[in-house]
Parts: structure tokens; C-alpha cells; sequence
């Protein structure tokens, strides 16, 4: 309302009270997209690590082998998964089409998610 | 701006799965080693597929960002200010990227 | 008969806020606004809330129980098992009067700037413009509480009307709506919703508003009815 802080603001996107599905989609989404934006920053700035040379790259790979980074991974992995994926189901329902369905589609999307998280977890840890 | 959000992210379910595969299971080694990534990227196709990507990526993420902060009902003189602000730090990272990598690969 | 314990925020924007709890046992086939109305009557004449109808046709039972938009008229208390509490809080995203009382008037204001003017017509019959009433809403409010935009932009028209617009552009009744299309096709209009869908799940009345934004998308876009 008019009389709103900009964190009162912010907590109405976040206040998971009371939500369903959707809302709880949503949440997820603006979440995921937020840490997106931050990673996507991230990513250019190890680029320019990667512009140092082969010591400051096998600096880097060294880092991110690091159990935290792994960890790290699978957050991103998730985060990036569960954008996509939801972000096909939120194109659907915002031209209109499927909102008698919209609960059973995040359920299916996050399980999507999950599983493919998983699916992607396994295989850089099997890999490293 | 919703469609062109909606086709920039449809477009990246697709740039995105192919620089995962690609640079994850098609390039050898995965691309641990530094002369492995320099060689990946000096590909031209593998450069300009990159280019596009950072540039649909960079696109999706800067109208996001738009979109969260209009939610938060800003004047039109500061949605202006906004659209120009992200469009300068679109380019700049888009050149900045394209710029990096070209200085890897060549 | 059950016994519940209904936990109703009291107060208004000047003496704060503070939860309170009264215990009421109703009939089986009984809804929370018996159990309000049954503290009014013999619990705490001060309670503040707005009811009218009694069967969903009015809109102004609108809280959130237990967390979620519902109207307090066609909430069963058989929902809740015997001894439960019930937590029961005014509607989000409007100006708080007191205790389960919101004023609603920037949601009719915006039903205005659409072109739905919440007076009907055999309510005015000596007015100059006829009413031009969204038939399946019945403007309770609960959408504009359940959407997590509202809560940050008073300036975003909101599910209810949109949905309005929309069926105004799909039978326009002789009414203008020229005004009405270029407001929702600004950046706070159908551009601003993120399909969180809660429009459409705490919609008492069947109105889909997500759907209707969907299609003004679609109409917007692509020009087609």
C-alpha cells in the first residue's frame, strides 16, 4: 500500500503464508531468478580469471573442487533447473492456457527438477 | 517485454542445454585444462554460438531484473531511468564478455 | 457440535495489533462468520468485521483463515477438527480498519477505472450511465490478497480488474472501453502479473482471473478476440 517501506514491499513477494502451489512457484521463481542474476555475474568474473592464464585457471578448478563448491553446484543446479522448467509452465499459464492444471504442473515441475538435480549432482561427483 | 521475456527464455532452454553438453560431455576433458578451454573456444562456431548465448542470457537477465522492479511500482521517470541504466549494463557486459572470451580464444 | 478456538487479530493501524482468542461451539453445519458473529453477540460487542449475505453473493465476509483468502460464510467449520484453533486475520493489501475490517475502496476504484462501476443498475435507477457489472464477481477481494504484486504496487490494476476488462473487451455492452484497453496494456496492468495463480485458487466465485489475464495477453499481442 501507498504508505509501504520497499522491505514491506519485498516481504509481500516472499510471505509464503497461506500459499498454494503458485504462490509457492512464484516465490521460488523471483528466488531462483535473483540468484541467477548474482551467478551470471559471478560467471563473467571467473572468465576473467580464465583470461589470467593456465596457473590462475588450475587456481580456480582447484577451488571449486572443494566439497563447498560441489555443494554450491548442486544449489545452482537446482536454482537454474527449477527456473527453467517452471519458466515453461509460467509461459503456459500467463498466455492463459492450463490454469485448471496449474498445481499438478509445479508438483511435476519440481519433481522434474529434483530429479534432474540429482541426476547432474551424481554425475560431477562421479566425474571429480 | 513479457513475450520477448518469454522468447529470450525460451531460446536459452535451448543455448543453455547446448553449453552444457557441449562443454561438459562433447569437449574433451571436460574442459579442466586450460589449453583444452582455449582450443573449445578458438572453434568459431563454438565462439559465435557463445556470443549469442551471453547475449540472449544477458537480455533474459536485465528484463528480469526490469520486471522485479517495476513490482515495486517506481515513477515513470525512474522506469526510464531504469531502461537506460540496464541497456548501458547490458552492453557493457556483453562487450566485456565477448571481449574476454575472443582474448582467450585468439 | 464442536468447539473451536478462533485466534482473531484485534486492533487497528492506531492501538497496534494483538492476537486474541475466543472459544465458540457451533453446530456441525455451522461457518466461521457464525463463530464471529457468535463473539459479537456474546463474547465482545467491539469486534470489527464485515458480513452481510451469508452465502458467498456479497463479497464481504473476505479473511484469511488460517492463512488463506476465504469468505468466513462458506468456510465449514466441520473443516477443523473439534478443540482446533482457527487463526483469523483481515485481508491483505488494503487499508486496514480494525480487527477483521479492511476498506476495500481501491479495489472498487479500480473496478472503475476499467469501466465496472460497482453500482448496478437497479440500484441507480434515476442515474444518468447505467451500471456495467462483472456478473461472476462479486469484488470480495480475496484475489487482490492472495497476489503477492499487490502487496507491492498499488499502482498494478490487480486480478479482479483485469478479469473485468477482459470480459468487458470480449461484450462490450456499448461501453468504451478504449480507455480502459490502454491501462491494461501499461507496465502496471496485465504485464505485471507472474502467474502466481492465488487469484485463481481463492476465487470463491469461479472468475479464473489468471486465465482472463492470459487471454488479454493473447489479445494484446496477437490483436484477436
Amino acid at each position: 500500500m501507498d504508505n509501504q517501506t520497499t522491505w514491506q514491499k519485498i516481504w509481500a513477494w516472499i510471505d509464503y503464508r497461506g500459499r498454494r502451489e503458485g504462490g509457492i512457484g512464484f516465490i521460488l521463481m523471483r528466488l531462483t531468478a535473483i540468484g541467477l542474476v548474482v551467478y551470471l555475474l559471478l560467471h563473467l568474473t571467473m572468465l576473467t580469471n580464465l583470461a589470467r592464464g593456465p596457473e590462475a585457471w588450475d587456481g580456480f578448478i582447484h577451488l571449486v573442487e572443494h566439497p563447498f563448491f560441489i555443494l554450491a553446484d548442486a544449489v545452482l543446479i537446482f536454482g537454474l533447473l527449477y527456473h527453467a522448467i517452471n519458466g515453461i509452465r509460467v509461459g503456459i499459464l500467463g498466455l492463459g492456457w492450463g490454469s485448471r492444471l496449474q498445481a499438478p504442473l509445479f508438483w511435476g515441475a519440481f519433481a522434474l527438477t529434483v530429479i534432474l538435480t540429482v541426476a547432474a549432482v551424481a554425475a560431477i561427483v562421479s566425474i571429480g | 517485454m513479457w513475450i520477448w521475456q518469454a522468447i529470450t527464455g525460451a531460446l536459452l532452454l535451448v543455448l543453455l542445454g547446448v553449453h552444457m553438453v557441449a562443454q561438459h560431455f562433447v569437449a574433451p576433458t571436460g574442459l579442466r585444462f586450460y589449453t583444452d578451454v582455449v582450443a573449445y573456444l578458438a572453434n568459431p562456431w563454438i565462439f559465435a554460438l557463445e556470443t549469442v548465448f551471453l547475449g540472449v542470457v544477458i537480455t533474459h537477465a536485465l528484463m528480469g531484473v526490469r520486471a522485479i522492479i517495476l513490482d515495486l511500482a517506481i515513477s515513470e521517470k525512474a522506469d526510464l531511468l531504469l531502461k537506460r541504466v540496464l541497456v548501458v549494463v547490458g552492453v557493457v557486459l556483453f562487450i566485456y564478455g565477448v571481449y574476454v572470451t575472443g582474448m582467450i580464444a585468439f | 457440535m464442536r468447539t473451536l478456538k478462533l485466534r482473531i487479530l484485534r486492533g487497528s493501524p492506531t492501538l497496534g495489533r494483538q492476537y486474541q482468542t475466543f472459544t465458540v461451539t457451533l453446530p456441525d453445519e455451522a461457518n466461521i462468520i457464525d463463530g464471529v458473529e457468535q463473539i459479537f453477540g456474546h463474547q465482545d460487542h467491539s469486534l470489527m468485521f464485515r458480513h452481510a449475505c451469508h452465502h458467498a453473493s456479497c463479497g464481504l465476509c473476505g479473511a484469511r483463515v488460517n492463512g488463506r483468502e476465504r469468505l468466513m460464510c462458506i468456510t465449514p467449520v466441520s473443516e477443523f477438527p473439534d478443540g482446533a484453533t482457527v487463526t483469523l486475520e483481515p485481508l491483505r493489501n488494503f487499508p486496514w480498519v480494525g480487527d477483521l475490517a479492511v476498506d476495500v475502496k481501491p479495489l472498487l476504484q479500480k473496478m472503475d477505472m476499467v469501466g465496472l462501476p460497482y453500482s448496478r443498475e437497479d440500484e441507480l435507477a434515476d442515474s444518468p450511465e447505467p451500471g456495467n457489472r462483472f456478473e461472476d464477481c462479486i469484488e470480495c477481494g480475496l484475489c487482490m490478497s492472495a497476489c503477492p504484486v499487490v502487496g507491492s504496487s498499488t499502482k498494478y490494476l490487480g486480478p479482479a480488474p483485469l478479469a473485468g476488462l477482459a470480459r468487458l473487451i470480449q461484450e462490450p455492452r456499448e461501453v468504451d472501453f478504449s480507455k480502459a484497453c490502454a491501462l491494461g496494456k501499461s507496465p502496471h496492468g496485465v504485464w505485471r502479473c507472474h502467474s502466481a495463480m492465488e487469484c485463481t485458487e481463492v476465487c470463491p466465485s469461479d472468475v479464473d482471473p489468471s486465465q482472463a489475464i492470459g487471454w488479454l495477453r493473447r489479445f494484446y499481442t496477437f490483436k484477436k478476440k
